[in-house]
């Protein structure tokens, strides 16, 4: 579904260029040149998906080395089967369920400990009781050329369970609708929609002492305290 | 409808995402219109997604997408020259191969026996073997069928230049004998060979 507040709201720094607009089209037409046999097209069809990848990876793994060589895998792996592709998805999601299926095998190999039926455990029981009721300005996104602002917003995510975080990155941070982020994840609609209002209660909580306009007080999380505990 | 805060904060995302049906979502208005606290937790919300949708955010480290296309290009272009330089490997290692195959040809081939009559040796002597220049035959130094100017040679030589095993003292060599049990070679002419020698 469109979310009509969310649009022309991404800025890029000045030294970025933009990937140039791709319809799904075009996206379609490079596809099938690539399996044709034109395979140094790959580098332009992926272009555009090397960040969500890359962030989908680090949302599971929450370790950038370890995030970029499961970004790596996913593209390689992509151009291994782009020719058992049959658009029965979009092909973000189909490279964002590569990369989801690579980083928890790669975390799994990595921590066995803390995969298994636990990180199926969640609360989505009960619901979520916010706890700032603070009035917010909203924040310029010249904030974000601040260093401590970002880290900010880095850590608050870092500070959620992995099964919020994936889905918020998926869908807030990706623009995935929650069918996308659903088929992604292998997961049903409806614990997209439970886990996404959970993530999103929780960020603006952990927050909301530098949201509500000053970002000089300690923030809560970082002195360990989780608002949903 | 008249909705609370909790009914409120149970679908603020579905507002936010506007996954309501008409009438709920009216209903959520309403109440946001009124209640100080849910318009902030709403505006809050909003502002949190607008912030991590940044792309300075969560950004690409440094050189990504240069170690990424180092790391695709050998599976995209295939290692260097790949095609033709199996081609040439192959047309180089069939080339070496009939080189070989046609300088060592006299080692495969059967050697043309000197005499017709002749068996060719089934086995090879270990030692060297007396051979006279006009005969077609090859001894144990001391055999009474080794007549005239003779000499020793090794037996790969020997057979080579198409001599063919003595019926009398290379008999157990032959293709068809009565086995080394019938005869032991040169044994009978041992006194002979140190008086007579090479010349």
């Amino acid at each position: 579904m469109k979310r009509p507040m969310l649009v022309n709201v991404r800025r890029r720094s000045s030294d970025e260029t933009p990937p140039a607009i791709r319809t799904e089209q075009d996206e379609q037409a490079l596809v099938e040149r690539i399996q044709a046999g034109e395979k140094e097209l790959f580098y332009a069809l992926i272009q555009p998906h090397e960040r969500r990848v890359y962030v989908a990876a680090l949302a599971i793994l929450q370790n950038e080395a370890d995030a970029e060589e499961v970004a790596q895998d996913t593209f390689l792996k992509a151009l291994t089967h782009l020719g058992q592709f049959r658009w029965q998805a979009k092909f973000s999601t189909w490279l964002i369920q590569i990369a989801v299926n690579e980083a928890r095998m790669r975390k799994r190999k990595n921590h066995p400990e803390v995969m298994g039926p636990l990180e199926e455990h969640t609360e989505e029981e009960g619901y979520y009781t916010p706890r700032e009721f603070a009035d917010w300005r909203e924040i310029p996104s010249e904030a974000l050329e601040r260093k401590e602002i970002r880290n900010a917003l880095v850590q608050a995510l870092s500070s959620l369970a992995q099964v919020y975080r994936e889905v918020f990155v998926l869908r807030d941070v990706h623009e995935f609708s929650i069918a996308e982020t659903a088929a992604a994840l292998g997961i049903s609609v409806g614990a997209v929609k439970t886990r996404l209002l959970r993530a999103r209660l929780m960020l603006r909580d952990l927050l909301a002492p530098g949201l509500d306009g000053t970002w000089t007080s300690r923030l809560s999380f970082q002195k360990g305290n989780k608002p949903w505990t | 409808m008249d909705l609370s805060c909790e009914d409120v904060w149970r679908e603020i995302s579905n507002y936010i995402d506007n996954d309501l049906d008409p009438h709920q979502r009216a209903a959520l208005g309403a109440h946001l219109g009124q209640c100080r606290n849910c318009a902030a937790l709403l505006e809050g919300t909003r502002n949190v997604i607008r912030l991590y949708q940044d792309e300075r955010l969560l950004a690409l480290p440094a050189g990504f997408t240069k170690r990424l296309h180092r790391k695709l290009r050998a599976e995209i272009q295939g290692p260097p020259g790949s095609a033709f330089g199996w081609a040439v490997s192959l047309a180089a290692a069939c080339v070496l191969g009939a080189v070989f195959l046609f300088a060592n040809l006299h080692q495969f081939a059967q050697p043309e026996l000197k005499s017709a009559h002749s068996q060719p040796a089934a086995r090879w002597p270990a030692g060297p073997v007396a051979v006279s220049d006009d005969g077609k035959i090859f001894h144990v130094a001391n055999c009474p069928f080794l007549h005239g100017k003779w000499k020793l040679v090794a037996t790969r030589e020997a057979i080579q230049k198409g001599y063919s095993p003595c019926v009398r003292c290379m008999r157990e060599y032959l293709k068809v004998g009565r086995g080394p049990e019938a005869w032991e070679p040169g044994v009978e002419f041992a006194e002979e060979v140190e008086s007579d020698g090479a010349q």
